[in-house]
């Protein structure tokens, strides 16, 4: 009877249909969340900024005349201690930040999601799995990647690599806790039925399955990205030759200059609370627009 | 016999009117630590200590508290004129045997004597034991071993002569007691983390790490007005950073701040009510060393290039903000008179003069002008304002056709590669540079322990070399020689001295400001006459 009903063709065809307007309905219930839109607009808005620097700012360079001087209209943010246009250092700290962000979620992702999924589906491996990702989750993850940053020299690469390293366990534990309730049920077990390899049956039902999961993951992982970015800038290991908005709060540390001029700080800092809040925002309405009981309202 | 001595001959006690313990009722700030003969001072520091051990290099914190409880032999003056302190005396009975005169009336905080045993136990701990990073045990390698000929006079028998060695043992080195010391069988390992004994102006009583550090007055200290220290206790706090101890001065929760402001918080905190800014002179020069192991620096016309690309001036306009001065591209420091030539002149900021260098070095550059060179600046990040002028010289270079990369790291990391050579281009700086000759040999002779350009000339070390065993006319001549040698040649390129700047609570008065950011306003001589203004 069990088998019967699953070979059947209409029962097959129908969670196509069933895709698409769960699609739909997420959408309407994302649009209809206050936050959700507001949210995408500030990401959208970042991500523009970071892509369109050069033609909105000059990249900073150098010394200006006019040091540590208070936002007015010829420097809308202010002056750094060496004089440079402080709304300059966010616009190019954008560019960084947001290529730190998307570089380290998507490393992060690949390999968090790699070894939840490799976990979840083949059983053996779980509890290796589990045992690593909980060793993992248990490291002080900033002293470990204060440490590899210093030994390693700051640049954009190793920022990179340091934020992702530490940051697939908790990719692998979401994922692997959503991958695990999937591999039980019945249409994995058809699929193994009907003779699928491994492989088509991780790509075509079990990451599909879990898809929803990895969206929020990297929505959250890149604005952890940026914050982890921004502290170890800020403790001077990242890259000298490039702006990041943590570089800019690290060089107002430095100079003596945040308990004088507030505006070295204050900018920097709102352009990280920007992202961050609002990638949460984001991940949360996405979050509350997948749950069924929100799509029918 | 011969009797030759370069110093003043007798030492004077500190010489202003004594002005003794403040009266309670005078002091301005009902604080605690305000209080008449019982009054604290609170400095602020962002620094622990590292190792109470005076004979092991050390963090800054560490040298300012234990050079309140363990005495030099000499002091120093603006101009880096060596000035009597333990010491009341000192020169060389013969080429081969050196001698100082210590005071008598100076005790530990035990009550036991310092005496010339003290001072010569401490000259052979440290050439037995090498203590690391100790300055002076570089300072001793002429020296077989020390001597107490009476308790007051220490000698000090050469393997060679050396016409430096007594200034610079004499300044860098602190006395420590053979009674407490030479219980142990190692000085080097030896971390002295309770019981201290010091003889004063102030010994510590405890130490929370991370908090405070406590001292006491000791007495007698015959440097102060009355043989008494003005302060009942000296405590120093630790902070994060200077925008934290910045605010806690200006709230009154410290009375001092002991690390030198950043340059661009030197006018606004003289224009905020009830803290007074105070000028420490400098006795050290930031420099660039380029490194001549690494090809292409072996040529000077990429190290002229270089060092024409540098604009000097900016850096001390806006990073220094106008705090610091041009040494004229001598590692020679203006303020000593006696020896700087103020006939040199400055590299010029000249960026086609540097391209034209490049050129005739047989460099071509591409089509967005950019030469084929791309160098690794080191510095350490510790240091802001090394870190923002470091900066400027890449954005300057660059204007040149050169590319410089940026190496920022901790100093940890920046001391290890330092010492492993691995940099092209070291960007730092020497905090005091008192004598000449000695810091030449240091800087400029192969092997020497601060030789960061690798320099390796025959004519330079020959000058030097000369210089450690002259007179001091001659040694006048010879440095001026080996000064135009290493600005000619790039061994070295000196961007500028700093004067520097320190804050306390306008409450407090009689700081005295020795030279350079390593003494300043901390030095015993001034915190021994600290007092509340009456």
């Amino acid at each position: 009877m069990t088998a019967q009903a699953r070979t059947d063709a209409p029962a097959v065809l129908e969670p196509v249909a069933v895709a698409e307007s769960s699609a739909r309905r997420t959408w309407r219930a994302f649009r209809r969340n206050p936050l959700g839109l507001p949210a995408v607009v500030v990401v959208a808005v970042l991500i523009l900024v970071g892509l369109c620097a050069p033609l909105i700012a000059a990249e900073p360079t150098g010394y200006g005349p006019d040091v540590l001087q208070a936002p007015s209209a010829a420097h809308w943010f202010g002056t750094d201690n060496l004089g440079r246009d402080i709304f300059a250092e966010v616009v190019w700290g954008t560019r960084a930040s947001m290529l730190v962000a998307v570089c380290s979620s998507a490393l992060a992702i690949a390999l968090g999601v790699l070894v939840a999924v490799v976990g979840a589906y083949f059983r053996r491996l779980d509890t290796a799995v589990g045992t690593l990702v909980d060793l993992m989750l248990s490291l002080p993850v900033l002293p470990l990647m204060i440490l590899i940053a210093a030994l390693a020299g700051p640049s954009l690469p190793v920022t990179v690599a340091v934020i992702a390293a530490f940051s697939w366990p908790e990719v692998t534990r979401v994922v692997r806790s959503a991958a695990l309730s999937v591999v039980g049920l019945p249409y994995m077990d058809a699929a193994r039925v009907i003779g699928g390899s491994h492989r088509w049956i991780i790509r075509k039902h079990l990451l599909p399955a879990t898809a929803p999961v990895i969206v929020v993951s990297v929505v959250l992982t890149a604005s952890r990205a940026v914050l982890s970015a921004a502290g170890l800038a800020f403790l001077g290991l990242s890259d000298a030759q490039s702006w990041s908005w943590g570089r800019i709060l690290y060089e107002a540390q430095q100079s003596g200059a945040m308990s004088s001029a507030w505006w070295t700080t204050l900018f920097p800092s709102l352009a990280i609370l920007a992202l961050v809040v609002s990638a949460t925002l984001m991940s949360i309405a996405y979050n509350d627009a997948r749950n069924p009981r929100n799509q029918g309202r | 016999m011969r009797r030759r001595s370069f110093a003043a001959l007798a030492a004077t006690a500190v010489g202003a009117p004594a002005v003794g313990g403040v009266l309670a009722g005078c002091a301005p700030s009902p604080r605690p630590g305000s209080r008449a003969a019982g009054a604290t001072l609170t400095v602020a520091t962002t620094t622990d200590v590292v190792n109470f051990n005076p004979l092991v290099g050390n963090s800054r914190t560490d040298y300012w508290i234990t050079d309140l409880m363990y005495p030099r032999l000499l002091t120093i003056d603006d101009a880096g004129n060596k000035q009597p302190w333990l010491a009341v005396k000192y020169g060389y009975h013969d080429p081969k045997t050196g001698y100082y005169r210590i005071r008598d009336d100076v005790r530990w905080s035990d009550g036991k004597p310092v005496t010339a045993a003290d001072v010569a136990f401490t000259i052979n701990a440290i050439k037995r034991d090498k203590p690391a990073g100790n300055t002076t045990f570089g300072q001793l390698t002429n020296v077989a071993r020390a001597s107490a000929a009476s308790a007051t006079e220490v000698l000090l028998h050469l393997s060679k002569p050396d016409q430096t060695v007594l200034r610079e043992v004499g300044f860098w080195m602190n006395v420590v007691p053979a009674h407490v010391f030479g219980k142990v069988s190692n000085v080097a390992t030896f971390a002295n983390t309770g019981d201290w004994v010091g003889c004063g102006p102030y010994t510590l009583v405890s130490a929370a790490k991370g908090q405070a550090y406590t001292l006491e007055r000791t007495e007698p200290y015959p440097w102060a007005p009355g043989g008494k220290p003005s302060l009942a206790r000296v405590v120093f706090r630790v902070y994060p950073d200077i925008n934290t101890e910045i605010l806690a001065l200006r709230s009154g929760e410290v009375d001092l701040i002991a690390n030198t402001l950043p340059p661009a918080q030197v006018d606004v905190l003289r224009h905020t009510t009830g803290i007074t800014v105070r000028k420490v002179p400098g006795l050290g020069y930031a420099h660039l060393a380029y490194n001549m192991k690494h090809k292409p620096l072996d040529k000077l016309a990429v190290r002229q290039a270089l060092a024409h690309a540098v604009d000097y001036a900016a850096i001390r306009r806006v990073v220094l903000q106008g705090q610091a001065v041009s040494t004229h591209s001598s590692p020679i420091a203006p303020v000593l008179t006696a020896y700087a030539d103020p006939s040199m002149a400055e590299y010029r900021h000249d960026p086609a003069h540097a391209r034209r260098l490049l050129r005739q070095a047989g460099y071509r550059p591409d089509a967005h002008g950019r030469f084929p060179l791309s160098l690794r600046m080191i510095y350490s990040l510790q240091d802001a304002v090394t870190a923002q002028w470091a900066s400027m010289v890449a954005s300057d270079a660059a204007k040149a056709g050169i590319t410089i990369t940026l190496q920022g790291m901790d100093r940890n990391t920046y001391l290890a590669k330092t010492d492993a050579g691995d940099y092209d281009i070291y960007a730092g700086n020497f905090a005091i540079m008192d004598d000449p000759v000695t810091n030449m040999a240091l800087t400029y002779l192969p092997g020497g322990a601060i030789n960061y350009s690798k320099v390796d000339d025959p004519a330079l070390s020959k000058l030097i070399t000369d210089a450690q065993v002259a007179t001091p006319d001659e040694q006048r001549e010879l440095v001026a020689k080996a000064a135009h040698l290493v600005r000619d040649n790039v061994y070295d390129n000196v961007v500028y001295m700093q004067n520097f700047y320190v804050a306390h609570r306008t409450e407090w008065t009689g700081f005295v400001a020795k030279p350079s950011e390593l003494l300043t306003v901390v030095d015993p001589a001034s915190l021994a006459r600290v007092r509340t203004r009456s």
